[in-house]
């Protein structure tokens, strides 16, 4: 049976997310922690593997300040299991450096035969935790994937790129990063939140991993961040469609891309 | 400073051959397929050498990642850039793991600061702008095209090396099937007026509407991600926003499009921006310099026949 091990990132709810209008730097101290869209979809096609095919699902999650209720919402949609590392450390880490630890804490969990993470996470949109995975773990990985199948000792993958489909055919272990498309994530119902209070959440230290220092070093620096403004004129159109579109090419003839 | 661009078509080359330019390169390498060998364009871009690849879409993820690791121990380059796609910001990610380096993708603007490497990108899904120092060289970027051109040079062509497929191929990931999607008109990033269709649409014949305005505009037509990747109602290169193509048309007219950060990341450089949604509270309508609060099945309709009476062109 298939151990499934899904990398969740809890990133802020860009929907509660202010700003300060004096630096123009988001406020993330007040914003919602929530788990990454991506991350989502790639949990729920492994929870759909492991109806299907039972197995256990392993919730794996590192950075500054992980909140462990965010991380009972994976158990509650029916994860089995969550390990988590959280570390000042981690505030400034870039790819290069979750990658490491992420790849490191999968070891410390166990084999596994498919891992799934999300194609990119909510806040960052690097692109590159499973790719990068693949390199720290020496497994092979396909990324935007839109379907997973499982067959006796088989998984077939299929993605989707900018101008073709591709299926990919390979044994376990395999990582899948999962496009949008891949699931559509489930909400998890009251009996499974309750049911979700008794699964083990463990916190592993940043120590116990033991990796290098230059494991640990981002290559990256964060400057700053910054909101971007855009000014529209939000000019209402008002009256019935004819109305309306009359002003518009009136107003398009002005603006001189329309031509009468 | 030495740069490697990585691209696979012509498009990508010239664009990433401009932004090495911005950033003071002095030496510009480049690896692309084998089937723009014979592009007379690569003679004017001021390029040392090109490394053609033979079967660039066939080989692996593995087979290219080791490719690109020898070329890169190679060159020697202190940057590698290619274009924000799917296939490298996947290769660009696991060379740069693999080489214990930095990779920045979809970058938006690269300067020299300070004597780093300073980067902008979009962050949070695109709402805002994260500027990054890099720490380390070589580094790995993918740039977000956007339509730059190189200024033409009075230079030599490149010297030309050809690189074959990798002898033994890893297997152990085997691609069992690729279906190629039919390239549908121009290039999206060099148009005028695009119309754009959203889940506003009902079903896939109504798109029928889009296509009639746009071809009366003689307009580009784009969509949303769903549209595409959802639905397969449009091809997937035509979808605008962070994931898809960012494009910087005249004029931007979304039809049934609620205007998510994530897409309107793609659209914010079009100097005007018409929304068509019914929806008063919609988002796009904040975004939008001109609104317009109507269904769609009877705005879009009389919007054509308003054209027609007129006898309505683009200029
Ligand atoms: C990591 C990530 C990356 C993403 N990248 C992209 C991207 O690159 N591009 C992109 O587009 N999206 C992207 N998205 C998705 C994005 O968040 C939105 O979900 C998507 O843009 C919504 O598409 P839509 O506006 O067509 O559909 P909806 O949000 O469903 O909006 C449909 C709109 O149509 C209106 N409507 C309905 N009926 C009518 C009618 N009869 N007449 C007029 N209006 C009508 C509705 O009021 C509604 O506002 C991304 C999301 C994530 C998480
Ligand atoms: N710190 C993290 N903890 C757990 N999973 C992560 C973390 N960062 C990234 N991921 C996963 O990797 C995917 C891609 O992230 P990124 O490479 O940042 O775009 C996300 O969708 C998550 O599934």
């Amino acid at each position: 049976m298939p151990v499934l091990h899904v990398f969740v990132k809890q990133v802020p709810d860009i929907s509660t997310l202010e700003y300060d209008p004096s630096t123009l730097a988001p406020r993330f101290e007040k914003a919602t922690p929530r788990l990454g869209e991506a991350d989502l979809v790639a949990f729920e096609a492994a929870i759909r593997i492991k109806e299907s095919w039972g197995g256990e699902v392993v919730v794996l999650s590192a950075g500054d300040g992980v909140n462990e209720l965010v991380l009972r919402e994976a158990l509650a949609m029916g994860a089995d299991r969550c390990f988590y590392v959280s570390d000042q450390r981690l505030a400034g880490a870039d790819s290069w450096v979750t990658a490491n630890v992420l790849s490191r804490l999968s070891r410390k969990v166990g084999k596994a035969d498919l891992l799934l993470c999300g194609e990119a996470s909510t806040d960052s949109g690097n692109h590159q935790l499973g790719p990068r995975l693949s390199e720290a773990l020496n497994i092979p990985c396909v990324t935007h994937v839109v379907g997973i199948e499982l067959s006796e000792g088989l998984v077939r993958v299929r993605r989707i790129l900018e101008d073709r489909t591709e299926t990919f055919e390979t044994g376990s272990p395999l990582i899948a990063t999962a496009s949008l498309e891949l699931a559509s994530p489930r909400l998890p119902s009251l009996l499974m939140i309750k049911a979700a209070s008794k699964k083990p959440i463990i916190k592993v230290n940043l120590a116990e991993l033991g990796l290098d220092e230059g494991l640990l070093e981002p290559l990256v620096e964060r400057l700053s961040v910054r909101v971007f403004k855009t000014a529209r004129r939000n000019i209402v159109l008002e009256g019935g469609p004819l109305e309306c579109a009359e002003k518009l090419v009136e107003s398009l003839v002005k603006e001189g891309v329309f031509k009468a | 400073m030495h740069v490697l661009i990585l691209a696979r078509e012509l498009d990508e080359l010239l664009e990433l051959r401009a932004v090495a330019d911005q950033i003071g390169a002095l030496e510009v390498e480049t690896l692309v397929p084998k089937a723009m060998t014979n592009g007379e364009d690569l003679a004017s871009l001021g390029l040392r050498r090109a490394y053609f690849l033979e079967g660039f879409d066939d080989i692996s993820p593995d087979g290219l990642k080791k490719i690109v690791i020898d070329l890169v121990g190679k060159v020697e380059p202190s940057l590698v850039l290619g274009p924000s796609k799917k296939v490298f910001r996947e290769l660009f990610a696991r060379v740069a793991h693999n080489l214990a380096s930095p990779c920045l993708t979809d970058c938006t603007s690269l300067e020299f600061s300070g004597g780093r490497l300073v980067v902008e990108r979009p962050f949070l899904g695109g709402g805002y702008v994260e500027r990054l120092a890099v720490k380390k060289l070589p580094a790995f970027l993918t740039i977000q095209m956007t339509g730059r051109r190189p200024k033409i040079r009075e230079r030599n062509g490149p010297e030309k090396v050809e690189l074959s497929k990798p002898s033994s191929e890893d297997f152990s990931l085997r691609r069992v099937s690729v279906e190629r999607v039919e390239r549908g008109g121009a290039d999206l990033a060099k148009a005028r007026i695009v119309v754009s269709v959203g889940r506003g649409f009902k079903r896939r014949e109504d798109l029928k509407l889009a296509e009639e305005l746009a071809q009366l505009l003689g307009a580009d037509l784009a969509c949303s991600r769903p549209l595409a990747s959802d639905l397969g109602w449009m091809p997937e290169e035509k979808h605008v926003g962070l994931s898809g193509k960012w494009i910087s048309p005249q004029l931007y007219i979304a039809i049934g499009i609620s205007g998510q950060v994530q897409h309107m990341v793609g659209v914010r450089n079009s100097r005007i921006i018409v929304a068509v949604n019914n929806d008063t509270s919609a988002p796009i309508h904040r975004e939008a310099d001109y609104s317009v609060p109507l269904d769609l099945y009877q705005f879009i309709p009389a919007l054509i026949t308003v054209l027609r009476e007129k006898g309505v062109r683009a200029t």
